[in-house]
């Protein structure tokens, strides 16, 4: 990239077409179609700023942007997630989108880029999809001139293998010889899954299903860090969610690894539960969906697909989750422990509705 | 109640939408500026600021808009603002002599028909002794005492009779309530830990806050998602999140961030699955502090100086705090200007306004919109 700050650099001109290209040109395209719910205050607003983008008066754009930031920000954290009007998404995401596209249009530099792409997240994370998931494109066209020079040095790979390995002997195997072991199939036929596990509601490990999927070969650390290593995610910290110091926060995937994964943090830092590959369909090429998924009630749209990317030492307490679901094992391992809905009674859920589908038991899991 | 003393009123903060805030040139004032309201500025007896505009209520029972919304109208003695509603008291339109409640679509510039009208009962007034004329500023507790009005369906929202309520204050998703004998209840969402009870579960109905019982409270405030008290005694109790500092408690973004305001990421919703229980206050004098995200029950503040407070009034984000000395202390989210500091950079410690030192002023009143403050003030030497 060049280093004269008085021009920008070569590839801005190139950006800002690409940006520009992906966005309605007209303002009466630019604005989402919204709902009663929306205050006329805010579309206003709304009007107001794809206006001024349209006008091209972009830095009066960000600060509308940031104005309908701040502003679906607090409606996004008004009353219970699940019932937070989706047209305050909506607004949410423009305002990142509005923000991502100006904050680019300062005189170039890799931290505009960086903090716009941070924007893009930020929408993809907490918005609703918009103008057929501009978002993504917008951040595939920022990620592609984000220069690597903001990536983490290689020297800083070339210590892990020693380091890992040695983590790695001192790990503790939980003995597993004394408690009842999951079945083990080799790719069943669909009719005998659903027969002998899915109706009649039992666990079963199924081997073979994956092992042509590109990410059992493609994915590693250094890879992980390539393709999304600039994205943000939601990250926990803290041993386990029943814990009192437990907290959730926001970091790019490269900063999740250089201080959770690869480096000997005291606090375990653990991306989980997160539908990542929503947020980056990059890595959702190197994934299928087993067809067994397709014999559960529901549409296909409400398959969902989340990704857990932690250290050892990872702990996520005794729980019920919602839906039928299966776990891929891509790098590394993890000990499972099942009770039957049977034995529900002595699992002791908490009484806070935040935690209900969590045992008080101290099972490590 | 308390009622505003005459003095001049001063505003900063956000005003994008051209509310009144002084010069009113850009979108956000840094530091605080003389109110421009048309017609005497000095007689201003109420300011409700929402988020896109501002109603001011004069003595002579004018209120005027500015902002998002404009327009002004007669006969008014109370005036509420929020974004869905405009509510007004006003004086019975002739269908009796108690006052008429009004909700305005704020777009209406107050011509036309209200949405909706509630005729209130003149015997409700004055039950209690509270002459008529001092319930007036109560708004959106109603005279009598018997309702309040909120912003969502049903607007209309009546209150045990029992709870005998003197304030009552509306937070994003919670409410508080400060009874005659200074009790404070709380109800609505908890997940923020602004209820006080402990917990972060919800209330449906008002709940007495045990941990200040027998402390008689003289002023509540509620903010987006936090809430005050101020002690007759004039001690400050504080509750509920505190992700940009609005509880002057250590917060994790303004350390990491430094200057800049804190960020946007910390909010929840982002785990379907997991709770979003965040870290809880050691509540320890003199420990190490750790920070502090939510704070479920409330925590004793102190002001620099050992200061006594007399009024608190909150943004969805900041606090802002009179003491008896007449001076102002803001603290919290600062993005906007709204702290009156001259900068941006959003505070978790209490720090004193100083342009009202400056200019010798002493600030009798407070009153906060989602994203600016007013304030009453008036020269030194004047009682």
């Amino acid at each position: 990239m060049a280093e004269d700050n008085r021009e920008p650099p070569a590839g801005a001109g190139t950006l800002r077409e690409a940006l520009r290209a992906l966005l309605p040109h007209r303002k009466e395209e630019l604005v989402p179609e919204l709902g009663e719910k929306v205050e006329r205050s805010v579309v206003q607003l709304l009007w107001e700023a794809a206006e001024l983008f349209c006008g091209g008066r972009r830095s009066e754009c960000l600060q509308a942007s940031e104005a309908i930031l701040d502003y679906s920000w607090e409606k996004l954290n008004t009353g219970p997630w699940q019932d937070v009007h989706k047209d305050w998404r909506r607004v949410y995401a423009f305002g990142c989108l509005l923000k991502a596209v100006c904050l680019f249009e300062e005189p170039g530099d890799s931290a505009a880029v960086a903090a716009a792409l941070k924007a893009c997240d930020m929408g993809l994370l907490m918005g609703a999809a918009i103008h057929g998931d501009i978002l993504i494109k917008v951040a595939a066209v920022l990620q592609a001139h984000l220069p690597s020079a903001k990536r983490p040095g290689p020297g800083l790979a070339e210590e892990q293998p020693s380091m890992k390995k040695a983590r790695d002997d001192c790990v503790s195997v939980p003995d597993v010889a004394s408690e009842r072991l999951v079945p083990r199939l080799r790719c069943p036929s669909l009719q005998h899954f659903r027969k002998q596990f899915l109706v009649p509601g039992r666990p079963v490990i199924l081997e073979g299903v994956a092992d042509q999927w590109p990410c059992m070969t493609k994915w590693s650390l250094e890879y992980i860090q390539d393709i999304a290593g600039c994205r943000t995610v939601p990250v926990e910290v803290g041993s386990r969610y029943t814990d009192e110091d437990w907290s959730q926060t926001l970091m790019t995937v490269d900063e999740f690894i250089s201080r959770y994964v690869r480096s000997e943090s005291k606090d375990v830092g653990y991306l989980a539960q997160h539908q990542l590959f929503d947020q980056i369909p990059e890595l959702k090429r190197d994934i299928s969906i087993p067809d067994y998924c397709c014999l559960g009630d529901g549409e296909e749209e409400e398959i969902t697909i989340n990704a857990w990317f932690g250290p050892q030492g990872t702990v996520s307490p005794l729980h019920q989750d919602p839906q039928q679901n299966f776990l891929v094992q891509v790098i590394g391992r993890k000990y499972i422990r099942l009770y039957s809905p049977q034995e529900s009674e002595a699992l002791y859920p908490h009484e806070t509705h935040l935690l209900h589908n969590t045992s008080q038991r101290i099972g490590r899991q | 109640m308390a009622e505003e003393r005459r003095g001049s009123w001063f505003g900063f903060g956000f005003c994008g939408f051209g509310q009144a805030l002084g010069s009113g040139r850009g979108r956000q004032v840094h530091s605080p500026e003389p109110l421009r309201t048309p017609g005497a500025g000095a007689d201003v007896r109420r300011v409700s600021a929402s988020w896109s505009y501002t109603a001011v209520v004069t003595r002579g029972g004018q209120v005027q808009l500015s902002g998002a919304a404009d327009g002004a109208a007669g006969g008014c003695r109370d005036a509420w603002a929020s974004e869905a509603l405009l509510v007004v008291l006003r004086a019975g339109r002739g269908l009796g002599p108690g006052p008429e409640l009004q909700a305005w679509a704020p777009g209406s510039a107050l011509r036309g028909e209200p949405l909706w009208t509630h005729t209130l009962v003149p015997e409700a007034e004055g039950a209690d002794g509270a002459g008529g004329e001092a319930q007036a500023g109560a708004l959106p507790l109603l005279p009598g005492a018997r309702a309040y009005v909120s912003p969502r369906p049903p607007f209309y929202r009546p209150l045990a009779p029992e709870l005998r309520a003197r304030r009552l204050e509306l937070g994003a998703e919670h409410a508080l309530l400060l009874d005659e004998a200074g009790q404070v209840f709380s109800w609505g969402q908890g997940r923020h830990g602004q209820l006080g009870h402990g917990t972060l579960e919800a209330e449906p109905e008002p709940r007495l806050l045990e941990a200040l019982q027998g402390l008689p409270m003289a002023e509540v405030a509620a903010g987006g998602w936090h809430s005050v008290c101020v002690s007759e005694t004039g001690d400050i109790y504080i509750w509920g999140w505190n992700e940009s500092g609005q509880l002057a408690l250590p917060t994790r973004s303004l350390s990491e961030d430094g200057k800049t305001v804190a960020r946007e990421g910390e909010a929840s919703g982002l785990n379907e699955g997991g709770p979003e229980v965040r870290r809880t206050a050691g509540g320890e004098e003199g420990a190490p502090a750790p920070f502090i995200a939510l704070q479920p029950f409330p925590a004793l503040l102190d002001l620099p100086g050992g200061a006594d407070a007399v009024k608190a009034s909150c943004g969805s984000r900041h606090t802002a705090v009179v003491t008896r000395t007449g001076e102002l202390y803001t603290w919290g989210w600062g993005k906007y200007g709204q702290l009156g500091h001259k900068g941006t950079t959003s505070l978790d410690r209490p720090r004193r306004v100083e342009y009202f030192v400056d200019k010798q002023l002493q600030v009798r009143a407070v009153s906060c919109g989602l994203w600016n403050t007013y304030v009453c003030a008036v020269e030194r030497g004047e009682s």
